[in-house]
């Protein structure tokens, strides 16, 4: 076992030939060539197996990206071990998700409140568009409670096997030797000793940090900062009438007053309509934003009262270092949060699922230990699916929210047939789908127009000005 | 735009800038100058200039707003009060509709009646284009609730294309061309003073049709002194995405490298 092991790591200046005691041997010249070759992708088979255990792998956050985690985990037969701060969190959260969420994670349709099938789009100057005639019977936007998801999500994992424990994770002590395990300080509420808390220890081999946009576990590695929106919620309980207007219809309102980088929405909940607008470079307006928003939507949500206020962190990019040693983040933690939509449930779910999958084939369901490799699998596979998403949306929120004229074009161009059908192909399903050319160059001429006379109609604007 | 912040605060400023407008205090709260056409003669110029079709379509629209906006001061402070009463745990929403709407005698139904654009028997649409910048510009400065009572249905696009060409593309590009055309009449000239080579021989030179592609790239790009630097902005722009996303996969210790890819787009 240990010579085949020793084979596959190059530039290793190991040359005696015994290695019957393989772990006690290569300790620090194998942290330091792991360093060098980190970013090549060896195979985990060097690994030593774990001795009469399973790996344990703790999972930090119970949200989406946490649940979907611990579940593939518990699942491929990992020890796994969720913590989670607030059992009942009731997340400020848009709360869609896309059809291809319910369909991979098996969801129950009773977790989703409302299908939006409708969506409008207002622009700057309240021309009103409306979006999803191109969707099929069977087709929807998923409106959910992220408390009720969550919970359900976490239940499952508990079901294949995961621990979950309600506790606070407080900081964690990072390995000295490659072998050793990370301690995690937290904090465990067990409802008998009060609000505060008992402290206590865990050693695991492996962490997942799905703890969202503070994360603290990216603090304990390092990961860096990103760059982030702030985005502001108030929940209005309108009257019923009000309401079924908004029965199966999300709002979308772009415009400067709204925001200068994103935009407001009125998405509708269980029995109420969530408010809200968001901004990456002004946020200290945000307040003012929101009564933009409110304005905008005002003869809708008329005689309505405002029973929750919340606001959040989004973020805007990915973090810088997103694994280090046997540690990954996934999610918001991560910062997989689309631009230009701000869509973050699926791909937290999904990232955390992918993440656990590549720890359990690299440690061969449990069985081995794991290193950086295998997590880097799980980042390259990631990448590889999802960056031609976000980096188209990235240059849709580039080009079309840049200014009034911008979202003008935008809201115009949604208009259109062809360019509904291509975006919710790729937001219900995930995939881009390829159109066809001719429907294309229209489509490239119709957006050039559009921008051309918004731009014109601004121009036109300023000479008002003067 | 702190517009509708504006609204709700008392217009110090604007009776102080124009002393024998006093009695129209109330008009001005409304930040917008076009509503002053019909008495204030310091805009009076540069608002006909701009607007001359419409000069009589726009009397029309200074005497209608006047009768809505009396009641704005009285009931903004009361609307801006229970907006901002987050304490309790429940906050009312104001229950009065908008009062102060986009109102012109040819915006009928949410679109421009084309009818009343009509000069000489066809419609003349460089007013219909003047009329949505009027509009739109209203909109920015008075943020409007939408009403599905009243939904604004007006499309840009059946305003023909040539029509926007005619009012905006062509003369920006004869502009643009007699730049190229200036430039590259004394740039022949300077490049035959100093080698010798005629126009014709100048062309058949890679150097030269290197700097005349310079040449025209920058007419096209660099229209004001501002653009130079918008352009660099723009290119780093495209790429700060992929830098962030490929982050991850840089070496751990260049810490200086990760923190430059933090930088914030402003």
């Amino acid at each position: 076992m240990a010579t085949f092991a020793l084979k596959s790591f190059t530039g290793l200046r190991q040359s005696s030939p015994d290695q019957i005691n393989f772990v006690s041997h290569v300790p620090s010249s194998l942290s330091r060539s792991q360093r060098r070759t980190s970013l090549k992708v060896t195979a985990s088979r060097a690994s030593p197996k774990l001795a009469n255990r399973s790996l344990r792998v703790a999972v930090i956050g119970g949200g989406p990206a946490g649940g979907a985690a611990a579940e593939t985990l518990a699942q491929g037969g990992i020890e796994t071990i969720l913590i989670e701060r607030k059992m009942d969190n009731c997340k400020p959260c848009g709360g869609a998700i896309p059809l291809c969420m319910v369909g991979e994670f098996n969801l129950p349709l009773d977790i989703i409140d409302r299908r939006v099938t409708k969506m409008k789009m207002i622009s700057p100057s309240n021309i009103a568009v409306d979006i999803g005639r191109t969707l099929k019977e069977h087709e929807y936007i998923g409106m959910v409670r992220r408390e009720v998801l969550d919970q359900y999500l976490r239940e499952r994992a508990e079901k294949s096997g995961a621990t979950v424990i309600n506790g606070l994770f407080l900081k964690m002590d990072l390995p000295e030797e490659w072998d050793s395990p990370y301690v995690l300080h937290y904090t465990e509420y067990d409802g008998k000793t009060g609000a505060t808390g008992q402290k206590k220890t865990m050693e695991v081999d492996a962490v997942i940090g799905a703890d969202g946009a503070n994360s603290r576990v990216a603090k304990s590695i390092g990961a860096g900062d990103y760059d982030y929106a702030i985005a502001f919620q108030e929940r209005i309980r309108i009257p019923d009438d009000k309401m079924t207007y908004y029965e199966d219809l999300a709002e979308m309102y772009v415009g400067d007053d709204v925001s200068p980088d994103f935009y407001g929405w009125v998405f509708p909940k269980c029995d109420h309509v969530a408010v809200g607008t968001g901004t990456v470079t002004h946020k200290g307006d945000i307040k003012k934003f929101q009564l933009a928003t409110r304005n905008r939507a005002k003869d809708k949500i008329l005689g309505g009262k405002i029973i929750r206020v919340e606001a959040h962190p989004i973020p805007e990019h990915p973090r810088p270092r997103r694994l280090s040693k046997r540690v990954a983040l996934v999610g918001d933690a991560a910062g997989y949060v689309t631009k230009c939509s701000g869509e973050g449930i699926y791909f937290a779910a999904k990232s955390g699922r992918m993440c656990a999958e590549a720890i359990v084939e690299g440690s061969q369901n449990g069985k081995k230990m794991i290193d950086e490799s295998d997590l880097r699998k799980y980042l390259e596979k990631w990448d590889k699916t999802y960056l031609p998403t976000y980096r188209v949306l990235d240059v849709l929120q580039k080009v079309f929210y840049r200014s009034n004229p911008a979202r003008e074009a935008f809201v115009e161009m949604c208009g259109d047939e062809y360019v509904q059908k291509m975006t919710f192909d790729s937001y219900l399903y995930k995939r881009v789908a390829p159109g066809s050319p001719l429907e294309d160059l229209k489509l490239a001429v119709n957006t050039i127009g559009s921008v051309f006379r918004a731009n014109a109609l601004r121009r036109e604007i300023e000479k008002l000005n003067v | 735009m702190s517009i509708s912040m504006a609204l709700f605060s008392p217009p110090i400023s604007s009776s102080l800038q124009n002393p024998t407008l006093t009695p129209r205090i109330s008009l001005s709260l409304l930040s917008s100058t076009k509503r002053f056409s019909l008495l204030s003669v310091t805009r009076a110029s540069s608002d006909n200039g701009a607007s001359t079709p419409d000069s009589a379509a726009f009397s029309a629209t200074t005497v209608e707003i006047p009768k809505p906006v009396e009641e704005v001061p009285i009931k903004s402070p009361a609307e801006s009060s229970s907006a901002s009463e987050n304490g309790g745990d429940e906050t009312d929403l104001p229950t009065t509709t908008t009062e102060i709407k986009f109102q012109d005698a040819k915006w009928v139904n949410g679109t421009w009646d084309l009818k009343q654009f009509e000069k000489d028997g066809k419609t003349d649409w460089d007013s219909v284009i003047v009329a949505e910048a009027k509009r739109r510009k209203w909109l920015e400065d008075n943020p409007e609730t939408t009403t599905n009572a009243e939904p604004v249905l007006f499309d840009t696009s059946i305003i023909p294309w040539w029509a926007w060409m005619k009012r905006y593309h062509l003369p920006e590009a004869e502009l643009l061309n007699g730049r190229a055309a200036m430039i590259g009449f004394f740039m022949a000239y300077f490049v035959d003073s100093l080698t010798g080579v005629g126009l014709v021989d100048q062309m058949g030179n890679f150097f030269c049709k290197t700097l005349l592609f310079v040449a025209v790239a920058g007419v096209l790009f660099i229209r004001k002194n501002e653009d130079l630097d918008k352009l660099k902005g723009l290119i780093e722009e495209t790429t700060l995405y992929d830098k962030q996303w490929q982050a991850a996969w840089k070496e751990p210790e260049s810490s200086s490298s990760s923190s430059s890819t933090v930088s914030s787009k402003k």
